[in-house]
């Protein structure tokens, strides 16, 4: 963990975080071309279905996308054929802790704790976890190399859910 | 054999509930109908437990449960595998808290009972305190009690709380077959369980999983939002000359035509098992990894390889309790909870002797189809639930399943044969289902 011990890490600080709350506050707001454009062209998604996965390839991820996967659920959000998503899911991310891993030339790895509550209908679904950014400092903004969402219970019994924790 | 069951304050006509070609809404919907397939079906039949390669060393042991009761299943130190109620034999504590693990003995957490792994009791703390008594170290109930039958089909272990019924190999018949062409698809014949599991929570009754997995006539349907938008995106994206990456490739299949999904064909067998495909299914048409079909062709030859290709399996159904798919190495297991309440766990398959990107094809299946979060299971879950508070309207009683009904082909041996679009599957689960209730899970006639 890199702490901020002067103004210059207190401000790089406050750019990732508020980076991490618009890239949560795009999913809530449903702007998905703004969300996609986040990240890199091999930027991937993951959500892995055991605690401390060591790898998206020989071991099941509740969802492990790349680009071009990324585009098709997307795409599917819009399509009034996909059942599971009607009504379409109103979301609340909460971001809180947090802290950059690390920090070298432009690579920027951030973790946080998020909480995410998921609407559709009867009674809200809750997902908790760590994320972790893999983030690259490009001319002042940020691009998502690898958005990584390890819920507490990725492992244990999971209710459907189509979007993105 | 009593058509009505006394439950207390109705009766309830099993004869009349499953007929030959409709069922009445409350085999999903009533919680005594469920207490009672927990009893005449889940708990009487054979049941899958566990794969041998989860308990591959002795000492290793995996927790699961058969309908409503837990066991476990072991690897003694003799080698042999074991399949044991996970309860102390003093007071009843589940001897283990976790799901697997490896340990010298299992030793309560109460008061401190020890057994070996194959339930065989090791000690009791001052157990001279149990002289002269009724009960000691000696009562063969002092020990871990084991499942009534336990057995193992190349791999594939199966436990029955029954005495008697018939053994696993005859009550398996035309579906040990998929068995087998899933473990021959290994260099090496032998399969391994690999790469974690999804434990899927479903809104419903169990019945609607383990229905849809050979109703041919919903994934054009269910499943077109996911599969026509993979085809589209992939062709925007990468152009129509390219060729497809595997996850579009398993994506596609699911909107092929109705044609293509006859074609593919419903077997049925005793029991209520049955498979979609054999000559072809949604799952022929992946591309050929070369180093993987060399690996086949120095194990087998190329004429038994071209032998073990030609069987292209889509689900196969081992009813009531698992399912496998042998042409992606994937498997899931069904936990019924309550009437409206269902736990899918998948898991899937390294084919011993193969390359990686076998498994990796095979995981990325998973992650696709069977995940929670991804792009076909939701949409599933989505049509069970919806049937699950559908019948709970009183538009109708009856759920049809008369599609093509008296138009099967009867291939000798209890083999029933019907194109892809027929309803076969589902009366056949039911014909297993009613002898089930009926004659108290002893026999299929
Ligand atoms: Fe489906």
């Amino acid at each position: 963990m890199i702490e901020a011990t002067d103004i210059e890490g207190l401000l790089f600080h406050h750019r990732v975080s508020q980076f991490l709350f618009s890239e949560a506050r795009m999913l809530d707001d449903r702007e998905w071309d703004k969300w996609a454009a986040l990240f890199t062209e091999e930027g991937t998604y993951w959500a892995p279905a055991s605690y401390e996965q060591p790898d998206p390839i020989e071991h099941v991820s509740l969802i492990y996308e790349d680009q071009l996967l990324r585009k098709v659920r997307l795409a599917r959000f819009s399509n009034p054929n996909a059942f599971s998503l009607q009504p379409f899911p109103r979301t609340c991310h909460f971001i809180s802790n947090i802290m950059i891993d690390s920090h070298e030339g432009a690579a920027v790895t951030v973790s946080s704790c998020f909480q995410m509550t998921e609407y559709r209908r009867d009674k809200p679904n809750q997902f908790n976890g760590r994320y972790v950014h893999d983030l690259v400092d490009m001319d002042g903004s940020f691009k998502i190399n690898q958005k990584k969402a390890i819920l507490v219970n990725c492992d244990g019994t999971q209710p459907s859910s189509s979007i993105y924790f | 054999m009593a058509t009505l069951i006394d439950s207390g304050h109705r009766s309830i006509d099993i004869d009349h509930l499953a007929q030959s070609d409709k069922v009445h809404r409350s085999v999903y919907t009533s919680p005594e109908i469920f207490e009672l397939e927990m009893e005449r079906i889940w708990e009487k039949t054979w049941v899958f437990v566990g794969h041998e390669s989860q308990v591959r060393e002795p000492g290793q042991y995996y927790a699961t449960r058969i309908g409503r009761q837990p066991v476990l299943l072991t690897r003694h130190t003799d080698g042999e595998i074991y399949v044991l109620f996970n309860r102390c034999a003093h007071k009843g504590a589940q001897l283990v808290g976790d799901c697997s693990g490896k340990v010298k003995e299992l030793r309560c957490c109460y008061h401190g009972w020890r057994f070996n792994l194959d339930g065989s009791l090791l000690s009791i703390p001052l157990e001279g305190g149990y002289d002269g008594t009724d009960f000691g170290k000696d009562d063969p109930q002092a020990n871990m009690q084991r499942a009534p039958r336990f057995d193992s089909y190349r791999g594939f272990v199966f436990a029955s709380l029954a005495e008697d019924g018939p053994d696993l190999k005859t009550w398996l018949g035309g579906v040990a077959s998929s068995i087998d062409n899933m473990v021959d698809r290994a260099p090496e014949g032998d399969l391994e369980i690999t790469g974690g599991v999804f434990r899927y929570e479903h809104d419903c009754n169990w019945k609607f999983f383990i229905e849809n997995l050979n109703d041919l006539m919903h994934p054009m349907v269910t499943h077109q939002s996911s599969s026509l938008t993979a085809r589209a995106v992939a062709k925007k994206a990468l152009g129509a000359d390219t060729p497809a990456p595997a996850a579009i490739e398993i994506l596609a299949p699911f909107t092929e035509s109705y044609s293509f999904f006859d074609n593919m064909g419903l077997h049925a067998f005793d029991y209520g098992h049955g498979y979609s495909g054999g000559k072809t299914s949604i799952h022929a048409n992946y591309s050929d990894v070369p180093e993987y079909n060399e690996a086949m062709e120095s194990a087998y030859g190329k004429e038994r390889v071209d032998e073990i290709f030609a069987v292209n399996r889509h689900n196969t159904v081992f009813y009531p309790s698992a399912t496998i798919k042998g042409a992606i190495q994937t498997m899931r297991i069904v936990r019924p909870i309550a009437a409206d309440k269902t736990i899918i766990e998948s898991w899937t398959f390294r084919l011993k002797g193969a390359p990686d990107e076998l498994l990796r094809r095979s995981i990325l299946y998973c992650n696709l189809i069977n995940s929670s979060a991804n792009l076909v299971g939701p949409d599933d879950q989505e049509a069970y639930r919806r049937q699950q508070i559908g019948l709970e309207s009183q538009g109708s009683d009856w759920v049809a399943m008369h599609r093509d009904a008296g138009r099967d082909e009867d291939l000798g041996d209890g083999h029933i044969y019907a194109k892809g679009s027929s309803d076969l599957a589902f009366r056949n689960q039911y014909r297993a289902w009613k002898a089930y209730m009926m004659n108290g899970g002893q026999s299929d006639d």
